[in-house]
């Protein structure tokens, strides 16, 4: 599905070359979840960059889905990113005064053919999220947790083979997050790939991997023994405080 | 359509922030205004003209007495243009179908029995009718016999009808003009304002044999004009120039000495119809063009600030598939849209103005929907030519730094 070999990036700005990722080599396959950590300016960011074909490694090899993106132009980089990966971010990256249907909406407008049924699938992706009831909402006027559900609705709605997460509970509180962990195992349990760097050994927890990166390599690949169940937890939660609610009233 | 979608993208943040939508617009509407109202005024002058040559013969000339560049009245003052010089002009200048002496007075007073009215009077030949163009309605024409015997006749206008004669029949009546009593003959038909001046009210006059004028009542032996029409109108410019060669040699007159006379010809009357509306014109296109420039300038700068603070915005749809194309087409949209607006919003103005215009100053405007296909074009031009480098430095960025 995703394969790296010997991948090098280094950034050039004029004279300056800032070398970051040395010879990464991994890969993923269809249906794992994977969790990426390390220490900040390791490069986690900069890989995920490359994993999403925003950017190109300046060496190696990349192959995704047997498709040699390395060798591929800009344009045809923005088509297979739209049809194969969907991106969800620490900052959210909803446009502002627009409705959350209209966001979701967002990478409809960009692909081939815009299907007959978008609107509907929007919905879908909503509700998937739990936001059926927010669609005309605009980002102002929705939490941080459920901006970022909208924004994994819009992740979703081109039915991608991989979500790129980098560090997307970065910016929530821990029931926020723990919401979100919660669709991203449930998407994995329907078979998705997802990619997701933290900070938080926390939020590592809920992947089946944990690829730990220092200074540009791999520094450890190593399986998660009993993964975190996002979804058990949330549900528990919920439970709990809905009982909570009830001794008080 | 992918393009459409991408189009729709585009007028979609426009309606986000309405404020710099119209800022992008004003240099747009203020320029289109501007230039339809000079295409109404342009028309208009046109029409104007039109209608002051066709008002004074699209084939006639007036040779006038006294000199200087100014147009009529004529120097009554003068008296060296005299009936024999007519006589020279119809020997032998070739071409001409009319060439008719008028002599004239303003201010005169006339009087049927107890209505008075003042008018101005007209001595002149048979072949004024056919030089102005101007019948009877009414009787008859004034004759040859009439010249050649120094008749006691006029012709009337129908306003001298009207202050006069009121309902009553005017045909064989008798006016007092100056102590000389004329039997009115003919009825002139009704022609309204205009002339050469653009203030004369043409049927406040009577017009009688030029004989009967010179002789009986104002007592003079020169004219006041001779009108000329020419058989071709191409050939007017080398018949001006005849005439004129003509009455130099009649009357003496070399270089330093000015001329006693003047020849008005369809193309100086248009000309000074356009003069008084030129020099707004000329305003009007300075405005259009600098409106057009400084808000082309500041569509651009809006622009190039919109994707500067919309970096995030270019980059997250550069991630979710937007081609550089996508992205250049959005903001290529948006410049357009601005302008295509602001042309709608700049011609419906410019059509008000012109309308107002026209009803409250003299200056003549016509509304047509050909200022529409120019002002389209000229948004169209903008909206490109001040959308693209905006547009390009948006496709242009790298989503990676765009994101960050
Ligand atoms: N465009 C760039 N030009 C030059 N250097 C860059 C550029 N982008 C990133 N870097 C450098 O690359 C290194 C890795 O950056 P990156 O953003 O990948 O780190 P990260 O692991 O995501 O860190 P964090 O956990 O703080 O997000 C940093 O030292 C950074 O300064
Ligand atoms: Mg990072």
């Amino acid at each position: 599905m995703i394969e790296l070999r010997d991948i090098e990036k280094t950034y050039y700005s004029g004279n300056v070359a800032t070398p970051v990722l040395h010879g990464v080599t991994f890969r993923i396959e269809r249906g794992e979840y994977v969790a990426i950590m390390g220490a900040s300016g390791t490069g986690k960011s900069t890989l995920m960059n490359i994993l999403g074909c925003l950017d190109k490694p300046t060496g190696g090899e990349f192959h995704l889905d047997g498709i040699d993106v390395v060798n591929l132009d800009d344009e045809e980089l923005s088509h297979l990113r739209n049809e194969k990966i969907g991106f969800v971010f620490q900052q959210f990256h909803l446009l502002q005064r627009t409705t959350a249907l209209r966001n979701v909406l967002l990478p409809l407008i960009y692909a081939e053919a815009y299907p007959d049924d978008a609107e509907d699938r929007a919905d879908v992706a909503l509700t998937a999220v739990g936001l059926e009831d927010r669609m005309t909402y605009r980002p102002h006027e929705l939490s941080g947790g459920q901006q970022q559900r909208v924004a994994i609705a819009r992740a979703l709605v081109t039915d991608p083979e991989i979500i790129l997460a980098d560090e997307p509970t970065g910016n929530l509180d821990s029931r926020s997050g723990i919401e979100v962990l919660a669709i991203f195992k449930r998407l994995h349990r329907q078979g998705r790939t997802i990619v997701l760097v933290t900070h938080s050994d926390d939020v590592a927890e809920h992947a089946d991997r944990v690829i730990v990166m220092t200074d540009g390599t791999i520094a450890e690949d190593r399986r998660v023994e009993r993964p975190r169940d996002a979804e058990r937890e949330n549900a528990e939660r919920t439970e709990n405080g809905e009982q909570r609610e009830e001794t008080v009233t | 359509m992918k393009i459409l979608r991408v189009a729709a993208e585009g007028f979609h943040s426009l309606g986000l922030n309405k404020l710099r939508t119209f800022f992008m617009m004003a240099g747009t509407i203020v320029g289109v205004a501007a230039l339809v109202v000079i295409m109404a005024i342009g028309r208009g002058t046109e029409q104007k003209v039109m209608k002051r040559v066709q008002a004074f013969g699209p084939r006639a000339m007036m040779i006038i007495a006294g000199g200087g560049k100014d147009l009529p009245p004529p120097d009554m003052t003068v008296t060296t243009l005299v009936l024999d010089d007519a006589e020279a002009i119809r020997n032998e200048i070739d071409g001409l179908e009319v060439v008719t002496p008028q002599a004239w007075r303003f201010d005169m007073d006339l009087r049927h029995e107890s209505n008075q009215t003042q008018s101005v009077v007209w001595g002149v030949e048979p072949q004024w009718h056919d030089a102005w163009n101007w019948q009877v309605v009414e009787g008859e024409p004034i004759t040859a016999d009439d010249v050649a015997t120094m008749a006691r006749v006029c012709v009337i206008g129908s306003a001298v009808k009207r202050d006069l004669f009121g309902d009553q029949d005017p045909l064989g009546k008798e006016i007092h003009c100056n102590k000389v009593r004329l039997t009115v003959k003919g009825v002139l038909e009704h022609r309204g304002v205009g002339g050469m001046g653009g203030v004369a009210e043409f049927d406040n006059r009577i017009i009688i044999p030029v004989t009967t004028a010179m002789r009986r009542v104002m007592n003079v032996d020169y004219v006041g004009a001779i009108r000329v029409v020419t058989k071709d109108p191409a050939l007017m410019p080398q018949q001006a120039k005849q005439i004129r060669d003509l009455l130099h040699a009649r009357h003496h007159i070399s270089p330093p000495r000015e001329d006693d006379f003047r020849i008005i010809t369809p193309m100086a009357i248009a000309e000074m119809v356009r003069g008084t509306s030129g020099t707004l014109s000329m305003l009007l296109i300075a405005l259009a063009a600098l409106s057009l420039l400084v808000g082309g300038v500041v569509l651009m700068n809006i622009l190039l600030i919109s994707v500067a603070e919309r970096q995030a915005e270019i980059g997250l749809r550069r991630a979710l598939g937007a081609t550089q194309r996508d992205i250049f087409m959005q903001f290529l949209t948006e410049s357009l849209a601005v302008t295509f607006l602001g042309m709608i919003v700049g011609s419906l103005s410019g059509y008000g103005v012109s309308v107002l215009l026209a009803r409250f100053t003299p200056i003549m405007t016509v509304a047509s929907w050909e200022p529409l296909a120019v002002a389209l074009a000229f948004a169209l031009l903008i909206g490109t030519f001040f959308g693209v480098q905006p547009a390009r430095r948006a496709a242009r960025l790298r989503p990676v730094e765009a994101l960050r």
